[in-house]
C-alpha cells in the first residue's frame, strides 16, 4: 500500500514538474494575444475563486466583490497618476483599502438575512461608482483614469517584457489558491460551511456568527484588491467600467459556471470564460450577452457547475451552495461539526 | 357517493404520514374526524384539497377522480377547505375576505346574495365587515373562515379544527351555524378535538391514528359512539 | 427673501420630481417583493427599455409614430416584456431551494443581456424622447419646465391607479391575497401560476411609465437602468418591505432628502448620503418605516 501511495506521489511530483515547464515556456513561445487572454485570465481567476469564499463557503449573499475589484484598482492607480507613488505600493494600498471597504461593507451585512445582504451590497457597489464618477478631478470620471504606469523594478518595465506579467500573475493565482485552500481546509473555513448549512446548531455549539462572515469578507477582499491593483498596472487604465454589471457578471459566471464552494472551479471556469469573452471581444456587447445565457443556462440545468458535476460523486459533500440542492442530499453528519471544536480537522477538499 | 378516499399514501419529503387510508362519505351527511395530533387528519384534509399530492390511492369526488387535480380545479368542482389556523387575509376587510371566498367561476357571480347569506348565519360579522381581519376575536376569526368557505358554494365543505382555543360559550354558536349549514344541504367533513362537539353534529365518526383509519361508528346514535367515546379515551390513558 | 424662495420652490420641484420617479419605481419592485417574496434585479433594465420602446416607436429615427403611439405601445410592449422575464427567469425556480438567491442571480443575467442587447441593436449613443410638452411655467419668479411638472401629476395618479387595480379590481384582489396568505389564496382557487406572471407584468408597466419620464427629462443610454434600480432598493428598504403605503411615502422622501443634499452638500457627497441612510435604516430599523417581517 505505501509503494502505490509512493508511486501516485512520485506521479503528483512529475505532473507539477511538468507543469512548471509548461507554465515557464508558455510565455516564451505564445504570441502576444494568448498572452494577454492568459494573464487576464489568472487574474480574473483569482477574483472569481476569492469570490467563493463569501458566496459559496459561507453562503452569503455578497455582491459587493467586484467593488472590492475596482476600488484596489482605483486606490493603486490614483496614487501612482496623482501621487507619483511606485506601483508596488500602490497594490498594498489598493489591498488596504478593499479590507478596509469590505470590513465596512460587512458590519451591516453580518447581521441581516440573506436577501438584505444582496440589497446592500450590491448598493454599496452602485454608490461606489456613483462617488467615483462623480469625483473626477481626481478619478478621471467617466473616462477613467488613463497614464496609470506599469510595474517596474528599477529600469525593467514590466509592460515592456513577454514574460514578466504572465509569471507574475501565475505566482499571484498560486499564491491566492494556496491561501484559500489553506483557508477552506481549517478550522475556519469548516466553520463557515457549518454556519452555511446548519445555522443553528452552529451557534449553539459555539461557532462566532458575526465574527467568521467578517473575516469572510475581509479575507476574500485581499487578493481581490491586489487583483484589481495590478490590473490596472497592466491594462495602464481604471474605468469604472470595473464595477458595471457587465464585469460583475462575467465574474458571477466563472464562480456559478465552476462551481461554488469548489475554489478549482472558479480558477478553471474563469480562465476558460475569459477566453471565451476575449475570443467573442469583436462581437462587443454581445459577448456579456453571451456570458449572461450561460448563467441562467447553468442555474437552470447544472445548478453544481463543471465542478460538480465531475467531481460530485467523489468528494464527500457536493459542491454547490446547499440552497441549489436538496438539503438531505448535502448534509455532513453532524458528528463532522464536532469536530470543528477540536483539533485536527479531516480536509473537505480532494 | 360523494367523496370517496381509496387507499390513500401521502407525505412530506420522506415522512409518510397518510398509510393506505379510506373513508367514505355521502351526500348530506356530516361525518367527523377524530383522533391523536399529528397522525394526519390535516394532512388528509390537504391531500383531498389538492395542497398535498398523494402518492398512491385515489381519491374520488362526485365520481371523479380528484387526485391530481390543483386546488383551483377541486375548488371549482364544489369541494372546499377551511384550514385549521390562520386562514384568512389579514390586511383586508371582513367584506373583501368574503369577496375572495367567491373567486371561483363556480361562485363569483353569486357572490353578492351570498354574502347577504353569511351575515344572516353570522350577525357579529355584519357589525365588523369594514374591519381588517387582524383585529377580530379568535370566534369572529373563526367564523369569517367559515364564512369564507360557504361563499365557495360547497358541495362538500372540509372543516379543519373549526373550535380550536375558542370559549364554550363561542363554540355552541358555532356549533349552531354548522348545524344550519348542514341543515341547508351540504355535506359536511369536520375535524375537531372536542368529541362532543362532533357526537352532536355528525352522523358518523372515524378514529384516525397513524395514519389510518382504526375506528369507524356506525350511523346510530348514542350507545355505539358512547362506547367508542370510552374505548378512546380508554386507549389514550394507556 | 425672494433669493431663499426661489431656491425653496427648486429644492421642491426636483425633490418631487425625483420622488415621484423613484415612487413609481419602487413599487413595481415592493409589488414583486410582496407576492413573491423576490427581488428583480433586472427592474432598472425594464425601465431602461420603456425609454428605448417609447423613443422606438415615437422618433423619425424609429418608426416615427410620434409620442401618441410610442407611450401606449412601449408600455404594453414593456408589460409583455415583463411576463416574458418572469417565464424565463424566475418560473422555472420558483419552490426550489434558495430560489431567492438564484432569481437574484438571473436577474442580474437578465438584466445584463438587456443592457447589452441594447446596446447592439440602438449603439451605445444617448438618445433622447421628445418632451410631451416644452417651455416652461413661472411660479414667483422660478422657472419650472412642463415636463417637470407632467412628471409631478403623472406619476401619483398612475399610483392612484395602481392603488384602485389593487383594492377594487379582481386580479388585484387575487395578487393581495397571493401577497398575504398563499395557501388560503390557493383553497379559495386562485391559481397563483397566474398570479406571479400578471404581478410581473404589472411591475413591469410601472416601470416602463417610469421610463417614459425619466426618458423625456434625461437622456437615454443603455446603461439608464442601473440608478434607478439601486434608488428604488434603496426606497423600498427604507419604506418597508411589503409596505405599498410605506414605500410610495420613501420614496418621496428620499426624493427630497436627495435634492436637499444635492444643493447644499454639492452632488459630490448625494452617494455617501444616500448610503448613509441606507446604512442607518439597515441597522436601525431593518423593517423600514411601515414594514412588517
Amino acid at each position: 500500500m505505501k509503494r502505490v501511495r509512493d508511486s501516485i506521489s512520485k506521479f503528483r511530483l512529475a505532473v507539477y514538474i511538468a507543469g512548471l515547464i509548461v507554465f515557464i515556456i508558455f510565455p516564451l513561445v505564445a504570441d502576444e494575444y494568448i498572452r494577454h487572454i492568459a494573464i487576464l485570465g489568472m487574474l480574473f481567476a483569482v477574483i472569481a475563486s476569492n469570490w467563493d469564499l463569501t458566496l459559496g463557503y459561507a453562503g452569503l449573499f455578497n455582491f459587493a466583490h467586484g467593488a472590492f475589484f475596482g476600488l484596489g484598482a482605483y486606490t493603486s492607480g490614483i496614487l501612482a497618476v496623482r501621487l507619483g507613488l511606485s506601483p508596488w505600493i500602490g497594490i498594498l494600498a489598493g489591498v488596504g483599502v478593499a479590507v478596509i471597504v469590505s470590513a465596512v461593507v460587512s458590519i451591516p451585512a453580518i447581521r441581516l438575512r440573506g436577501i438584505y445582504v444582496a440589497l446592500i451590497t450590491f448598493a454599496f457597489s452602485q454608490l461606489s461608482v456613483l462617488l467615483i464618477v462623480s469625483q473626477h478631478t481626481i478619478t478621471g470620471g467617466l473616462q477613467g483614469l488613463v497614464g496609470v504606469p506599469s510595474l517596474s523594478i528599477g529600469d525593467f518595465r514590466f509592460r515592456d517584457s513577454r514574460v514578466a506579467y504572465f509569471y507574475l500573475a501565475g505566482v499571484f493565482l498560486l499564491l491566492s489558491t494556496l491561501f484559500l485552500r489553506r483557508l477552506v481546509n481549517s478550522d475556519f473555513g469548516l466553520s463557515l460551511v457549518a454556519l452555511r448549512d446548519f445555522e443553528e446548531y452552529a451557534i449553539s455549539r459555539g461557532v462566532p456568527l458575526s465574527r467568521q462572515r467578517f473575516l469572510s469578507f475581509v479575507y476574500s477582499s485581499i487578493f481581490t484588491g491586489a487583483a484589481g491593483a495590478i490590473f490596472a498596472h497592466y491594462l495602464l487604465i481604471a474605468s469604472p467600467e470595473f464595477f458595471g454589471f457587465s464585469f460583475n457578471t462575467l465574474f458571477l459566471s466563472m464562480l456559478l459556471v465552476g462551481g461554488t464552494a469548489t475554489i478549482y472551479g472558479p480558477i478553471v471556469a474563469g480562465i476558460a470564460l475569459t477566453y471565451l469573452s476575449e475570443l467573442l471581444a469583436s462581437l462587443g456587447p454581445i459577448r456579456f450577452m453571451v456570458v449572461s445565457v450561460l448563467i441562467i443556462l447553468t442555474m437552470r440545468f447544472f445548478p453544481k457547475g463543471l465542478w460538480g458535476l465531475i467531481n460530485g460523486r467523489f468528494t464527500k459533500r457536493g459542491s454547490a451552495l446547499p440552497q441549489f440542492t436538496d438539503r438531505a442530499e448535502d448534509a455532513s453528519q453532524p458528528a463532522e461539526i464536532d469536530t470543528i471544536q477540536s483539533q485536527g480537522s479531516p480536509s473537505v477538499e480532494n | 357517493m360523494l367523496l370517496k378516499v381509496e387507499n390513500l399514501v401521502a407525505g412530506y419529503g420522506k415522512f409518510e404520514v397518510i398509510r393506505s387510508l379510506s373513508l367514505e362519505i355521502s351526500k348530506g351527511e356530516s361525518v367527523g374526524l377524530f383522533g391523536p395530533n399529528g397522525h394526519g387528519k390535516t394532512t388528509l384534509l390537504r391531500c383531498i384539497s389538492g395542497l398535498v399530492d398523494a402518492r398512491s390511492g385515489d381519491v374520488l369526488f362526485q365520481g371523479e377522480n380528484i387526485k391530481n387535480h390543483t386546488p383551483g380545479q377541486i375548488v371549482d368542482m364544489g369541494l372546499i377547505h377551511v384550514p385549521q389556523g390562520n386562514t384568512l387575509f389579514p390586511r383586508m376587510t371582513v367584506l373583501e375576505n368574503l369577496k375572495l371566498g367567491a373567486y371561483s367561476r363556480r361562485a363569483w357571480e353569486k357572490r353578492l346574495e351570498n354574502i347577504s347569506r353569511v351575515f344572516k348565519l353570522f350577525p357579529r360579522l355584519e357589525e365588523r365587515k369594514s374591519q381588517y381581519a387582524r383585529t377580530l376575536s379568535g370566534g369572529e376569526r373563526q367564523m369569517l373562515s367559515i364564512g369564507l368557505g360557504l361563499m365557495g358554494v360547497p358541495d362538500l365543505l372540509m372543516l379543519d379544527e373549526p373550535s380550536l382555543g375558542l370559549a364554550p360559550k363561542i363554540k355552541d354558536e358555532l356549533g349552531q351555524a354548522i348545524l344550519e349549514i348542514a341543515q341547508s344541504g351540504v355535506t359536511l367533513l369536520i375535524v375537531d378535538q372536542d368529541i362532543e362537539l362532533l357526537l352532536g353534529l355528525c352522523q358518523r365518526l372515524y378514529l384516525i391514528e397513524k395514519g389510518q383509519v382504526s375506528l369507524e361508528t356506525e350511523e346510530e346514535e348514542g350507545i355505539q359512539q358512547q362506547e367508542v367515546l370510552e374505548m378512546y379515551f380508554g386507549r389514550v390513558a394507556q | 427673501m425672494t433669493i431663499d424662495f426661489e431656491r425653496i420652490i427648486a429644492i421642491l420641484v426636483s425633490g418631487l420630481v425625483s420622488g415621484s420617479l423613484y415612487a413609481l419605481m419602487a413599487s413595481g419592485l415592493s409589488l414583486v417583493w410582496g407576492t413573491l417574496g423576490m427581488f428583480n434585479f433586472a427592474h432598472g433594465a425594464l425601465v431602461m427599455l420603456g425609454a428605448y420602446a417609447a423613443w422606438y416607436f415615437s422618433n423619425p429615427a424609429g418608426l416615427g409614430g410620434g409620442l401618441l403611439l410610442g407611450i401606449p405601445a412601449a408600455i404594453v410592449l414593456i408589460g409583455v416584456g415583463g411576463y416574458v422575464l418572469y417565464v424565463l427567469l424566475v418560473k422555472p425556480f420558483v419552490g426550489r431551494p434558495g430560489a431567492d438567491l438564484i432569481v437574484i442571480i438571473t436577474t442580474i443575467a437578465g438584466a445584463t443581456f438587456l443592457q447589452n442587447g441594447v446596446q447592439v441593436v440602438f449603439g451605445p449613443r444617448y438618445k433622447q424622447l421628445a418632451r410631451v410638452l416644452t417651455g416652461e411655467v413661472r411660479f414667483f419668479n422660478t422657472a419650472v419646465g412642463f415636463q417637470d411638472l407632467i412628471v409631478i401629476l403623472v406619476a401619483p395618479t398612475m399610483l392612484l391607479l395602481l392603488a384602485l387595480f389593487l383594492k377594487r379590481s379582481k386580479l388585484g384582489l387575487a395578487i393581495r391575497a397571493v401577497e398575504q396568505n398563499y395557501d388560503s389564496a390557493q383553497l379559495v382557487g386562485i391559481n397563483a401560476g397566474q398570479v406571479y406572471p400578471l404581478t410581473f407584468a404589472v411591475s413591469a408597466i410601472l416601470a416602463a411609465i417610469a421610463g417614459i419620464l425619466l426618458g423625456g427629462l434625461f437622456f437615454i443610454l443603455p446603461t439608464m437602468g442601473s440608478e434607478p434600480l439601486l434608488r428604488a432598493f434603496i426606497v423600498v428598504v427604507f419604506g418597508g418591505l411589503g409596505s405599498l403605503p410605506g414605500t410610495i411615502i420613501g420614496a418621496y422622501i428620499i426624493g427630497l432628502i436627495e435634492s436637499i443634499s444635492g444643493f447644499f452638500l454639492t452632488l459630490y457627497w448625494a452617494p455617501v448620503v444616500l448610503f448613509a441612510v441606507l446604512i442607518f435604516v439597515m441597522i436601525v430599523r431593518p423593517t423600514g418605516l411601515m414594514g412588517r417581517e
